[in-house]
């Protein structure tokens, strides 16, 4: 039987008493403290007394890499490789033309590649760190994406590493929608009982709008976070509807973060043209024509044929009565969009009737960004 | 003091294999929580504010990557080391079985604690973080911990002169 020592006096137990309130004070002080100093701390640890072990973890995560099936590695080299050819020709013809019409250079938003590395300590469960960091153009806020669609968005920037998190963690909001801008909502996460069943889940789709399962569903742009166009998923199955105001719809997230060890940040600011990231994600010929699909915008909108719908796997269906659903919250869809178009200003000889489905090119000066 | 310097080197490697599992090889949950395994150990032989200081500094490392519960690791493991500490007064024990529970005991505590801190509220995620998660990795922690303990010789006290 071991012996029992009380080492505590009455002057060193009251010293120690302190010392241990002193250091509980601390710990509350740190989860108060700003978040630039906070950030500030955590920085100094990585870049000090955990680098070490941050350094560990990218020599192995490299290694996995290049364990990978070379065969693939050099077919998608071949791909990107293609497109590039393809892509410098078009970029020299698009300057030139728009050097012709007198446009202003468009804002274009250029990738970063990084490795991502999991800390896999307690509390970082969605978080991840990047090897780019302000020296390669890094922002806080950027957007980070793989070759699936979104990953997650930039959270705190250092000279030569990022922190970021993916779209498992509880506070990852995004403004998305239905390629083509029909429907919009707010996409957020839904923590499943095991990490592996986390979802995404589309809030805020007006209620007159019902969205069919494998319908894609991208950023919309706003909110200056995400560009427009970045795969965030597809619709899975009607979660929820709210007394005939909105429905919220279950995703199939386009990404498992889990399985993101290579990614790409979007830097250079989050100003790209309205549909440039979009056919990244999705072919051409995937991309419906509902961006400018005219409605009447008198009255409730018909039921509509799913050959009438403004896009593939969308379907307008008649509003609640007002006494019953109240205010409806509306957004921006196909039957709040007018054409505007002058046949008098030299740029359209004459305004084509237009039906539902018919994509038109918004040609009014305001849109075309003059040189000031 | 009548641990051994294997003792004393046994609690200062915990900390860098907890760290070179979780981060260096990104075992993530895989991985058992050392951590506080060193700190429940250290503050068995230490003075409650040298335990409490110990704790604050290897919870401070592991806030290093949590950003939006900054802090939340400290004040958990700085409690661990506290109560730790304190638990000498109320139990004195060396037997294997005393140290598996006491392990135990103190990593669900700290999850509790941790996950409080970050804004943890009631409901049915409290239920699974608590009543699954914690004690799964607690049972998990300890198994791993006493076998270092043991195999390490760690745990055996000095024979009293």
């Amino acid at each position: 039987m071991p012996h029992f020592e009380p080492d505590i006096n009455d002057s060193g137990g009251r010293r120690d008493l302190v010392l241990a309130l002193v250091f509980v004070a601390l710990s509350v002080l740190l989860m108060i403290l700003p978040s630039v100093t906070q950030q500030q701390l955590s920085l100094a640890m990585r870049s000090t007394v955990l680098a070490p072990f941050l350094r560990l973890q990218e020599t192995v995560q490299q290694a996995r890499i290049r364990s990978g099936s070379v065969l693939v590695l050099q077919a998608q080299l071949d791909s990107a490789l293609a497109v590039l050819h393809s892509q410098s020709t078009l970029e020299e013809e698009n300057e030139r033309l728009r050097t012709l019409l007198e446009l202003r250079a468009r804002g274009s938003a250029t990738f970063v590649s990084a490795t991502a590395i999991r800390p896999g300590t307690q509390g970082s469960e969605s978080m991840f760190l990047l090897d780019v960091g302000e020296a390669d153009g890094v922002e806080v806020n950027a957007p980070v994406v793989v070759a699936d669609g979104l990953v997650g968005v930039v959270r705190e920037v250092g000279p030569r590493s990022a922190l970021a998190m993916d779209w498992t963690h509880p506070d990852f909001r995004v403004s998305a929608m239905t390629v083509g801008g029909a429907v919009f909502g707010i996409v957020e996460p839904r923590r499943g009982i095991f990490r592996e069943e986390d979802r995404l889940m589309l809030n805020g789709v007006p209620y007159h709008t019902s969205v069919q399962p494998g319908v894609p569903i991208v950023t919309s742009g706003q909110g200056s976070v995400y560009p427009r166009g970045i795969l965030v998923g597809t619709i899975d199955s009607l979660a929820e509807t709210e007394a005939g105001w909105r429905r919220s719809y279950w995703l199939e997230p386009a990404v498992r973060p889990g399985s993101a060890t290579h990614v790409l940040v979007i830097t250079g600011g989050v100003t790209p043209p309205a549909d440039s990231l979009q056919t990244l994600w999705l072919p051409r010929e995937r991309l419906p024509d509902d961006t400018t699909v005219a409605v009447e915008d008198e009255g409730p909108p018909p039921v509509e044929d799913e050959e009438d719908s403004p896009a593939p796997g969308i379907d307008l269906v008649p509003p609640p009565p007002e006494d019953d659903a109240g205010a409806s919250n509306v957004g921006p869809g196909p039957e709040d969009l007018e054409i505007e178009a002058d046949p008098g200003d030299g740029v359209i000889d004459a305004l084509p009737e237009i039906a539902p489905g018919d994509t038109v090119i918004d040609l009014s000066p305001e849109s075309l960004d003059p040189e000031p | 003091m009548t641990r051994s310097l294997g003792f004393w080197g046994v609690a200062f490697l915990l900390p860098i294999l907890h760290f070179l599992l979780h981060v260096g090889l990104g075992l993530g949950a895989w991985a058992p929580d050392l951590l506080t395994v060193a700190v429940l150990v250290i503050a068995r032989e230490v003075r409650s504010g040298v335990a409490a200081g110990t704790g604050f500094g290897l919870g401070l490392l592991a806030d290093a990557f949590s950003v939006l519960s900054f802090g939340a690791n400290a004040l958990a493991l700085t409690v661990v080391g506290i109560l730790g500490a304190r638990s000498r007064d109320l139990f004195v024990g060396e037997s294997v079985l005393f140290l598996t529970f006491y392990l135990v005991l103190g990593v669900w505590l700290r999850w509790v604690i941790r996950w409080l801190a970050s804004g943890g509220r009631l409901g049915e995620g409290a239920a699974r973080v608590l009543l699954m998660e914690a004690p799964v990795a607690a049972f998990y922690s300890a198994a791993v911990g006493t076998v270092i303990l043991l195999m390490t010789g760690a745990w055996r006290r000095e024979p009293v002169r």
